[in-house]
């Protein structure tokens, strides 16, 4: 008997680190994907867990960080913001890690941050994990290009404007793992459940929701025969959405990595 | 004759659209070397190039006036004292923005 509630006990411990495990997400967070005016903001760079706050994963210096910027008509323009990182730390509920974070001056139209990070190496998977982002920020309501892939070599890019969505909404995007659409790529969605605080580089202790159970802390759909998948929005704040492993034979280091893509909306209430 | 009518219709009803479904838009920034940056725009993402921007005074003197270039932007030499820019893309389509609130 003793034996099998032991050999229970280490079932339900590896089942608990794979649910875990399938819940990193990568951040780059700024505190206003809408903004009316221009101005200086802060961008911060973390690896985490964001429904639960939980575990901060340790961040390498980021391949590249850049940022797309495009008003109307004109030709985006590249800036490469990789110098202008700087490390900090990340507090999480339950620990700290590595983060990077610059400050950006940010005037009119779309502005698409574009994060290439490090693999991460994942020591309960066995996998390295490489969750290239990308996050628009909008100033004064012009449009860019933000329905144009960047290049990345894994992207998501949205079918709707991932900073004009009022709750209730839906948000829909493409998944492409070099510039080709994924056919039934499967998605994990995480909403934003512990406000980020910028002057404590921290979570917020409270949650915004409680998880009625397990599965609602990470939801998961798939794409379809085209990349493309669909999600009604039901609550202001920030979502993020992780189109996983898109490239199965993919490896570094001769290991497994994980090519993964990752896209943030802010959604609005009416009022 | 049906014809004729059928395409001022059509094409009535492509303007009309158009017109409605954008708003001007226009930021200013001080670029903090004693110059002022203005951009502008349109919701719906089209070009504002060769629209009319004016500097005036709170009185609506006029002190300098000017084109938004080819890429939606209009530089000047920030004023002396109170101003106000004004960005004319004609009836419906004006936006002013008070020299005061213009910041970097």
């Amino acid at each position: 008997m003793k034996e099998k509630v032991t050999a229970f006990f280490a079932g339900a411990a590896i089942v608990g680190s794979a649910t875990l495990a399938s819940a990193h997400f990568q951040m780059v967070y700024t505190p206003e994907m809408a903004m009316v005016k221009g101005g200086k903001v802060p961008v911060k760079l973390v690896f985490t867990h964001p429904f639960e706050a939980g575990h901060t994963m340790n961040m390498g210096k980021p391949e590249q960080f850049y940022v797309v910027r495009s008003r109307g008509e004109n030709a985006p323009k590249k800036t490469d913001l990789l110098e202008t990182l700087q490390p900090f730390t990340w507090t999480s509920l339950t620990n700290s890690g590595d983060a990077w974070e610059t400050t950006y001056q940010a005037r009119g139209g779309d502005h698409i941050f574009c994060l290439v990070p490090e693999p991460y190496w994942e020591e309960g998977d066995g996998f390295y994990i490489k969750q290239n982002t990308k996050v628009i920020v909008n100033v004064g309501g012009e449009p860019g290009a933000w329905m144009e892939p960047v290049g990345l070599p894994t992207e998501i890019v949205p079918l709707a404007k991932p900073y004009d969505r009022w709750t209730g909404n839906v948000f829909q995007g493409k998944v492409l793992v070099d510039g080709k659409p994924v056919p039934g790529a499967e998605v994990e969605i995480e909403y934003m459940n512990h406000k980020p605080l910028l002057d404590k580089n921290a979570f917020a202790k409270d949650g915004e929701v409680e998880a009625p159970q397990d599965a609602f802390v990470l939801q998961t759909i798939f794409a379809d025969d085209n990349g493309m998948f669909t999600f009604g929005i039901p609550r202001a704040g920030w979502w993020g959405f992780a189109a996983l492993d898109l490239d199965p034979e993919y490896t570094y280091k001769d290991k497994k990595c994980s090519r993964d893509a990752v896209i943030w909306i802010q959604a609005k209430d009416m009022k | 004759m049906g014809y004729k009518m059928l395409i001022a219709v059509l094409f009535s009803v492509c303007i009309a659209t158009v017109a409605s479904a954008h708003t001007p838009l226009c930021s200013c920034f001080d670029n903090g070397d004693e110059t002022i940056t203005c951009e502008g725009g349109f919701s719906d993402g089209s070009s504002a190039s060769g629209v009319e921007m004016r500097i005036e005074t709170p009185k609506g003197e006029v002190l300098l006036k000017g084109k938004m270039s080819e890429d939606s932007e209009f530089t000047f030499d920030k004023p002396k004292g109170d101003y106000v820019v004004m960005f004319d893309a004609g009836e419906g389509h004006k936006i002013k923005v008070p020299g005061k609130e213009i910041v970097e």
